[in-house]
């Protein structure tokens, strides 16, 4: 028993020195896992979309747009959908419907655009005319250049 | 109330933590090997935690796979790490499963009465060879592509069974998307599920066995042995070695990262210099040396038997090392351990200066 | 010599063997060959002929009787006869089957008629017909015995040999003299961006003399209007100029379109320079002073010059990301965009319109920085990088010190244990 106490003095220093190794060694290796955690974490998040500015989209020939038919081609990220009416008149409008991002169509019989979704109609000009859409189609130019329909943002030559 | 006594009153978790605290591992001079499985252990935990992150964003298809991969490297947050990390850990598992194997090999641990464990080490290592092969196909890049041909190729040199098992690969005569798909269900399911069966037989194994020590030292007597307990003593030094190795990955992931490459396409015509993966680059450069008839057999499918029997042979050990089993020291078997190492790793450099 | 009429003789009958039994103008004028000067031979070439391939002969053009073996009745005799074509018949006589639809439609069926009639619109025609012989009539471009079709590249008025051709008359000082017009085009042109395009390039779009100046009606463009006839390639170009107030200042001061800036047959490929004021801008030719066509140019060379720089500068950081391993392949659609939106501005250039060029150019500017921007944020990735494996490497090494010194202190306990138990044993 006389042995232990004089061994208290020792012990009392170890004890101290290996608290401290413990903090050390705690507060490490929480850091040490918050490095890595954070970057699971954020891989986890997906990415924003970067946007890569398009200006004019080359939709196809004349040939492949007979009166009365449609297409939807991609400009840049979003989809564009190029119709020719039956008046051989063309009109190119955002796809996107405006009332909850549905891709709409063509109907060939009333020269309306559709969207399946919740039964929104647009005019060929893209403008808002039955059921939830709030706004109006974005319409883009139509170019005819030779044979081929480009569709681009602005009139640019 | 702990935790640890509410599970207890309910199972008898005590008696699990007397049992593995009684785990104990031997010192002496070649105790430094016995890290070697334990960190092929953690780099396999490695692959299956970033296996299971990139799965969140891979997209497996002709048309799609190469593009998700670019896209977890560019534009995903730290996707690159977590790509260029399972790239190189998977590297460094299959390094780490073969000289745990030589190790084991060389002091002898898959004597009696360890021979399961050796088997099931041996079925292991093929796994991870399977699961390196299936994995490399998965970005759809053009090296990965004409090593997926090449390799599938030779396993349709086997007799009788050949052009079955080639078509089994390959679901179908070419490699195409079909094969894709194919290759990643069995890289993220069906691999892991075996894989996971047999690693938990294996660990069964050496936590009930204990660890082997070299056949000399068993004639000395138990109260002689030097021991150390597992927890926390060796425990703590193989978190400290794990450690390392993380960090060691995080540099290889930064300074050398793997390419993305060009998208495969099955119509160009292989890149001059395709070569298989390293691990497999012996087997590759040993078939090329194969003269293309030995006697009455075609040369492939003479490297391809070769191979097979000298796996078989390997796999067989346990069995025909005699000396062993009764805990002598076999100048012949070291022999063939230190012929085999040096052939590998020479038929791998070969490959390489070529 | 002797040896050589026979053989020649010999080979001539036997290739003519054929065409001799239906033919007896062949059977004398074969041997006459042998006397003629080199380019008046008739039998040279005369079997990849045209005329000769689709059933004509001699006497469809010359008259007379090819039946016969007599010279009378073959020629002098023979009411039909014409002899030797003089330049000045030339034209009729060749139209007399060209220019008639219903005959040459059997030949081919999209065939055009009009050669003769522009002919005669032409230069050479109306000196022709003023009797000056010197000029080109139909044989002169096409050939004489051995016609070709014009789409074969043999032929003389095949484009890559069409300039070798009008030049022939038209570099000769000494021929030309009596005309009184530059003898400078070929010259001018043969390094010129058309000339080289064509000759060297072998650009079959590129155009020859007659694409501008018309071939069978060749005269010089009206010099005013001009534009047209360059827009006819360089459409949008012309569209543009023919809208911008400069178009009727020309017009009315009789400056030619195009040609003023760019030259005629000397024209080549332009550059930016064209616009900068201060190292000879084509401007200058008439704004000497400077003022507002100065501050017009200098816009458009700002513009210009500074979306060439802002592309360059796309272009090399993307260069360096790809080659520190950073995945920037997509910005390269950018980076064409805004190449697209540069040449756009330099066709736009010829509204002379401030705003029309700021579109095209603005356009460029976003593109290009688009590009910039996501060069630059793979590069400040690729140091990013750098920085936290140093940190995080940082945190790893004092985990794993203070993870050493807990097994050091592990250690130093179970010795004491070891100890004090083996002490307590005792």
């Amino acid at each position: 028993m006389n042995k232990n106490k004089e061994k208290i003095p020792i012990l009392e220093n170890k004890t101290s020195r290996r608290n401290f190794i413990d903090f050390i060694l705690g507060t490490a290796l929480i850091t040490w896992i918050a490095t890595l955690v954070y970057p699971v974490l954020k891989f986890l998040v997906p990415p924003e979309d970067t946007i890569i500015y398009v200006n004019s989209v080359e939709a196809g020939t004349m040939t492949e747009f007979p009166p009365g038919s449609s297409k939807i081609i991609r400009f840049g990220r979003k989809p564009v959908i190029v119709i020719r009416k039956i008046n051989g008149n063309f009109s190119a409008l955002g796809a996107t419907c405006t009332h909850l991002d549905c891709t709409v169509q063509f109907k060939t019989d009333t020269e309306q655009i559709w969207c399946a979704c919740h039964n929104g109609l647009f005019d060929t000009k893209g403008k808002n005319i039955s059921g939830p859409p709030p706004k109006p189609l974005p319409s883009y130019h139509v170019n005819l250049k030779d044979d081929k329909v480009i569709i681009s943002l602005e009139d640019m030559v | 109330m702990s935790l640890w006594n509410w599970i207890n009153e309910r199972v008898d978790i005590k008696s699990a933590k007397n049992f593995a605290f009684k785990k104990k591992v031997p010192v002496f001079y070649g105790s430094i090997w016995y890290y070697l499985g334990g960190v092929s252990l953690f780099l396999f935990i490695i692959q299956v935690m970033t296996g299971i992150l990139l799965i969140l964003y891979y997209q497996p298809g002709s048309a799609t796979a190469f593009e998700s991969v670019k896209f977890i490297v560019s534009k995903v947050s730290y996707g690159w790490l977590i790509r260029e990390v399972h790239a190189w850990s998977a590297n460094l598992f299959v390094l780490f499963a073969f000289l745990h194997m030589f190790t084991v090999f060389f002091s002898k641990a898959y004597r009696k009465p360890r021979e399961m464990t050796w088997y099931s080490g041996m079925i292991l290592l093929v796994l991870a060879l399977a699961f390196g092969f299936s994995g490399y196909l998965l970005p759809w890049n053009e090296l990965a592509f004409f090593a997926t041909k090449v390799g599938s190729d030779i396993a349709g040199a086997f007799p009788v069974v050949g052009d079955f098992l080639l078509r089994l690969l390959r679901a179908g005569d070419e490699v195409t998307g079909a094969t894709l798909t194919r290759f990643y269900g069995i890289h993220i399911a069906l691999l892991p599920a075996i894989f996971t069966m047999i690693l938990g037989l294996h660990l069964a194994l050496v936590q009930i066995q204990g660890m082997s020590i070299p056949p000399e030292l068993e004639r000395i007597p138990e109260k002689h042995r030097r021991y150390m307990p597992f927890f926390p003593d060796f425990a703590i030094r193989d978190a400290l070695l794990w450690l390392i190795v993380l960090n060691i990955i995080a540099l290889l992931a930064v300074f050398f990262p793997w390419e993305l490459g060009t998208k495969a396409d099955p119509l160009a015509s292989a890149p001059a210099g395709i070569k298989p993966e390293w691990y497999f680059m012996f087997m590759f450069e040993t078939l090329k040396l194969i003269p293309s008839h030995v006697m009455f057999i075609e040369g492939e499918l003479f490297g391809v038997l070769l191979f097979t029997f000298g796996a078989i042979f390997w796999f067989l050990v346990p069995l025909l090392d005699r000396k062993a089993h009764r805990g002598e020291r076999s100048r012949f078997w070291k022999v063939v351990g230190v012929v085999l190492i040096l052939y590998m790793i020479m038929m791998t450099l070969w490959g390489y200066i070529q | 010599m002797k040896v050589k009429i026979i053989l020649s003789l010999f080979f001539t009958t036997v290739l003519f063997a054929d065409i001799s039994d239906e033919n007896t103008c062949f059977d004398c004028h074969q041997l006459m060959d042998e006397d003629l000067e080199q380019n008046e031979k008739v039998f040279e070439n005369i079997l990849e002929d045209i005329h000769l391939q689709v059933g004509l002969s001699c006497t469809d053009c010359h008259g007379g009787n090819s039946k016969t073996d007599d010279e009378d009745e073959a020629m002098w005799d023979d009411p039909t006869f014409r002899g030797k074509i003089s330049k000045i018949d030339q034209p009729e006589i060749c139209g007399s089957c060209h220019s008639d639809p219903q005959y040459m439609r059997q030949f081919i069926s999209s065939v055009k008629t009009d050669q003769v009639s522009q002919y005669w619109t032409s230069q050479h025609g109306k000196d022709l017909k003023k009797g000056v012989e010197k000029v080109a009539a139909c044989t002169d471009c096409h050939g004489l015995h051995g016609i070709i079709k014009a789409n074969d590249p043999r032929s003389k008025v095949y484009p890559l040999n069409l300039p070798t051709t009008c030049s022939s008359c038209h570099s000769d000082l000494e021929y030309m003299e009596s005309f009184g017009i530059p003898t400078d085009q070929y010259y001018l042109y043969r390094s010129s961006i058309h000339g080289t395009s064509l000759l060297d390039e072998q650009h079959l779009s590129a155009p020859a003399c007659n694409d501008c100046h018309g071939n069978h009606g060749a005269l010089p463009p009206d010099v005013v209007h001009i534009g047209d006839i360059c827009g006819s390639c360089h459409v949008n170009n012309n569209a543009l100029f023919q809208k911008s107030h400069l178009n009727e200042i020309f017009l009315t001061r009789g400056i030619g379109q195009c040609e003023a800036c760019h030259g005629n047959h000397g024209v080549k490929s332009p550059t930016d320079e064209y616009l900068n004021w201060e190292h000879g801008a084509v401007c200058v030719q008439c704004h000497q002073t400077g003022g507002l066509p100065k501050d017009l140019a200098d816009y458009f060379y700002h513009s210009i010059d500074s979306l060439k720089g802002r592309i360059k500068l796309a272009q090399d950081l993307l260069h360096e990301a790809e080659q520190k391993g950073m995945e920037v392949s997509d910005l390269y659609f950018s980076v064409e965009e805004s190449q697209k939106m540069l040449i756009q501005s330099r066709t736009n250039i010829h509204s002379f319109n401030k705003e029309f060029i700021s579109k095209t150019a603005e356009a460029g500017f976003k593109s290009a920085d688009q590009a910039i921007e996501g060069a630059s944020a793979a590069l400040f990735e690729f140091n990013d990088r750098r920085k936290w494996l140093f940190l995080s490497s940082l945190i790893i090494t004092i985990l794993a010190t203070t993870v050493y010194f807990k097994i050091r202190d592990l250690d130093r306990r179970d010795l004491r244990k070891n100890k004090t138990k083996g002490e307590e044993d005792d």
